[in-house]
């Protein structure tokens, strides 16, 4: 018994060593951000400010356009899941529920593509982009990512578990695909499609080398990109930079707070899939 | 019901058109212009050239050994520290979800804005990390200005950021367990140690098996978080460049498109590569 009490005891203090591990980046960034200059690069490190200086907030929207960088960021990021969503809605149903010639090659050639890095391609995809002179435009932010074979591979699998009957009832009740899709396969599957969206919204939320290829001014730069330049143009203004660093990670934070259930459950849901 | 649907093509048609020309037709982009040199309006056909250069180039090698060891070091430790924590949270905690929410928090934030953060605890003057290590009487290093220490702050960066999703895989997979596998050997009195190795790792093993696999794939395309630790360089002296902070310097910096590319096919390889042996590997295992 007392072994066993140990042992417990132990792995507590292990996943409280690593817990804290974790969340500390997080509060030492909240924190931060509100202290004075001195205070964060004091010896030993302050953790609790004296007096917090919520005019780290002002300074850090006066030195740089976060306020556009927050519009474009919550644009793109809207466009590419709305966008991608939809089409990967439509590619999802018509794979579950069509039968046409050349579905087994279509779903071998998208599911080999889910292999390739991201990182591969992207930088053909800029040069195809500058070639259409969409630099520095909101087109050539979201266009390579309108259409998702991951998202469309998630959804296909929540539409699978739909029975086919249903779908054979609604043609003999002489509904088109297009009444199907919107009025029984989109209301049947909200949790996936939600899910999915929040999964969409916060990688477009934290992308990062795309946006960096793709613009270079300032009013037309995402929220990462913005704050990567801020955090060197700030230098050594170490209590501003944390300040930003809190503007970018606090609304996917209360967002993540807010969903958590359905994020964690995306997450898990893709990938047990394998 | 009719057999060949010309409709499905309409409905897939949003999905193949951005596929094809932002998938399929960079890929063959990129392989054709390896074999090309200039700049990017004035390209030109040249061979093997651009193979020929990174091969004989040392800061090519550079980025390919710190992405090998980056993946050879944070993969497996992180996932030993993943199935730790996903087993103790599992087996002797309540709150479960309290701590799945927990250690899932830095894989919905941005790397940017958190790497900036570690580069204050990680400040070999006053940071925290540091602060803590003196406290203890422990060496403290100069964690981002020394060249020789870049690659072990990346690596620890990576694992920290990476045990978020590791975690609740794990999560997820240690929850599909049949609950009466530990009831029966609860009944014949199996010990702890027992249940962990004798049911609980061999269940995992297809989970595992899935997160070595994403995980290496992660690490060869590491990138951000060295941007974010070292602001935007690849360490001091481009001690710490990856593979994708080579092929961004050559086709954004240098100017040089046709060895990006060449370098990104290698990359590619290497990737394919590893999932290639990685699931070999796996499948030996799954077969003993």
């Amino acid at each position: 018994m007392k072994k066993l009490r140990w042992g417990v005891l132990f792995s507590y203090l292990i996943l409280f060593i690593f817990a804290i591990i974790t969340v500390f980046p997080f509060i030492y960034m909240l924190l931060g951000g509100l202290m004075s200059f001195q205070e964060t690069t004091s010896i030993p490190p302050t953790l609790i400010p004296h007096h917090f200086e919520w005019s780290n907030y002002a300074k850090v929207f006066a030195q740089a356009p976060f306020a556009r960088y927050f519009f474009n960021t919550v644009l793109t990021a809207s466009i590419t899941t709305i966008v991608s969503l939809f089409n990967s809605l439509l590619g999802a149903f018509a794979m579950v529920n069509l039968h046409f010639k050349g579905k087994g090659i279509v779903q071998i050639v998208l599911l080999s593509l889910l292999m390739v890095p991201g990182e591969a391609i992207i930088f053909t995809n800029y040069n195809t982009i500058a070639h259409m002179g969409l630099l520095n435009t909101y087109i050539g932010l979201v266009l390579p990512f309108l259409t998702s074979i991951f998202y469309m591979y998630y959804l296909q699998s929540y539409f699978g578990s739909i029975s086919e009957t249903i779908y054979k009832a609604a043609m003999i009740d002489g509904a088109s695909d297009w009444e199907y899709i919107w009025k029984i396969l989109v209301p049947m599957s909200k949790g996936g499609l939600f899910t999915v969206g929040l999964l969409s919204f916060i990688s477009g939320w934290n992308s990062f080398l795309w946006p960096l290829l793709v613009t270079n001014e300032d009013t037309m730069r995402l929220l990462n990109n913005g704050l990567s330049t801020f955090a060197s143009d700030a230098g050594s203004e170490t209590q501003l930079q944390l300040a930003a660093a809190t503007l970018t990670v606090l609304p996917i934070l209360i967002l993540y707070f807010i969903f958590r259930k359905q994020i964690i459950q995306g997450v898990v849901r893709n990938d047990l899939k394998g | 019901m009719k057999t060949n649907q010309k409709k499905a093509w309409l409905f897939l048609a949003p999905t193949i058109i951005f596929v094809t020309l932002f998938s399929i037709y960079p890929i063959l982009r990129a392989f054709g212009m390896s074999l090309q040199k200039g700049s990017l309006i004035d390209l030109t056909w040249t061979g093997f050239s651009n193979y020929q250069y990174i091969f004989h180039d040392p800061e090519f090698w550079l980025a390919i050994k710190n992405t090998i060891l980056y993946a050879v070091i944070s993969v497996p430790v992180g996932l030993a520290i993943s199935i730790m924590l996903a087993w103790i949270i599992f087996s002797k905690v309540k709150h479960k979800s309290f701590f799945e929410t927990t250690f899932f928090m830095p894989y919905v934030t941005s790397t940017i804005a958190i790497g900036i953060v570690f580069r204050y605890i990680f400040n070999g003057d006053y940071g925290m990390l540091n602060f803590i290590l003196r406290c203890l009487h422990l060496p403290a290093p100069d964690w981002i200005d020394d060249p020789a220490m870049s690659l072990i702050t990346i690596i620890i960066f990576g694992i920290w950021s990476g045990l978020a999703f590791n975690i609740v895989i794990l999560m997820g997979a240690l929850r599909n367990i049949d609950p009466n596998f530990y009831t029966i050997a609860d009944m014949y009195g199996a010990s702890g140690k027992d249940k962990f190795w004798r049911i609980t790792m061999p269940e995992l093993v297809p989970t595992i098996a899935f997160l070595l696999t994403m995980n290496i794939i992660g690490a060869f395309k590491i990138y951000t978080s060295v941007y974010a630790l070292f602001n935007g360089q690849a360490g001091v002296g481009n001690s710490g460049t990856t593979a994708v902070f080579y092929i961004y310097n050559k086709f954004q910096i240098v100017g040089t498109p046709g060895v990006a590319m060449a370098a990104t096919v290698v990359l590619f390889l290497i990737i394919l590569f590893a999932t290639f042996l990685q699931r070999k590997m796996m499948k030996k295992i799954g077969e003993n």
